[in-house]
């Protein structure tokens, strides 16, 4: 099964958030989504315990730098999708979940910081697949995005293109819905209405459909 | 958002294929030596061995006569209490009863 390792070394960035939108979407289209819930606050289980888990997504919690690898493959078949949720650190397990990824994701806020401390993630994924011989497809996704970009934002943006970082697009906007999904549990079709919901579907849904795309090579 | 229509494309779990990836220990070590050179380091927390030590760090120097030993001992032993358990409900007993 395809893996997804949503790693960033820099906390708040919107890993989990991430996690929780695309494993949700996938599930949503139709395929059967297993989470690895790394962090040690357990974003992914305080979210799995709020309320009942979508149809085709399954939790898996606490596990640790020992386990990861093993975790992984034991769940790696064609046709479903390993979601591995991190901590927003730079640990050893975060090195491990990357060197068994189909993809990797790094959200970054659209900040200097973020980009800085996130373009640490992209180094050790190059050097990773120089000492694996193997590539890691890897791409930056951009959260809690206004409608407006700002110029900071478009800066990093054009920076990052230019060295060659895939960048998806839609980001993933500010949204209530989007940090509301942990408060309610399940995802954007089953919890009450925050703010603009027929947006935040639509923003997630394309969000995991670029994903979806690189998984399968259309992109 | 980009495209005039973004969800023009039906999810297809049978597209979605695993691609084989070295999980050897061997491949396992050289991802931990990478991450060590770029500040990835081990963060698990480290499980202490053996038991927790005994909150009963203060120390009488009884010497009591042989018989009265090996009955404290045995009494110990039966209830699955250190010794000096005996002793600390021996002595709240000792000052109940100065009190009454």
């Amino acid at each position: 099964m395809p893996t997804i390792v949503v790693a960033s070394p820099k906390g708040g960035a919107g890993k989990s958030t991430t996690a929780v939108l695309l494993g949700t979407e996938l599930a949503n289209g139709g395929v059967s989504v297993t989470m690895l819930d790394c962090d040690p606050n357990g974003s992914l289980t305080l979210w799995a315990e709020r309320g009942e888990l979508p149809d085709g997504i399954t939790v898996l919690s606490d596990i640790s730098e020992a386990d990861i690898v093993r975790t992984i493959k034991a769940h790696d078949s064609d046709g479903k999708v390993v979601v591995v949720d991190l901590e927003g650190v730079a640990s050893r397990l975060v090195s491990r979940a990357i060197s068994q990824a189909d993809l990797v994701l790094t959200p970054m806020r659209a900040t200097t910081l973020d980009a800085t401390i996130g373009a640490r993630a992209l180094q050790l994924i190059a050097e990773e697949e120089e000492a694996l011989d193997r590539t890691i497809p890897h791409a930056v996704v951009f959260t809690m995005t206004k409608a407006i970009q700002s110029k900071q934002h478009k800066g990093i943006a054009v920076s990052l293109k230019e060295q060659g970082v895939d960048v998806i697009d839609p980001p993933l906007m500010e949204r209530a819905a989007f940090s509301g999904i942990f408060a309610f549990g399940g995802d954007l079709h089953s919890m009450p209405p925050q703010g603009n919901m027929q947006g935040a579907r639509d923003n997630a849904r394309a969000f995991a459909m670029q994903v979806y795309k690189r998984l399968t090579g259309e992109i | 958002m980009t495209g005039p229509n973004p969800f023009s494309i039906a999810l297809s779990p049978s597209k979605l294929r695993s691609k084989p990836k070295d999980s050897t220990p061997q491949t396992v070590a050289r991802s931990d030596e990478i991450a060590e050179k770029h500040g990835f380091v081990e963060r698990a927390p480290k499980k202490r061995r053996g038991r927790k030590p005994s909150p009963r760090t203060g120390q009488v120097h009884a010497k009591v006569m042989p018989n009265v030993a090996r009955e404290i001992s045995h009494e110990a032993s039966a209830r699955g209490v250190q010794q000096g358990v005996l002793i600390e409900e021996a002595w709240a007993l000792y000052k109940a009863s100065r009190k009454s």
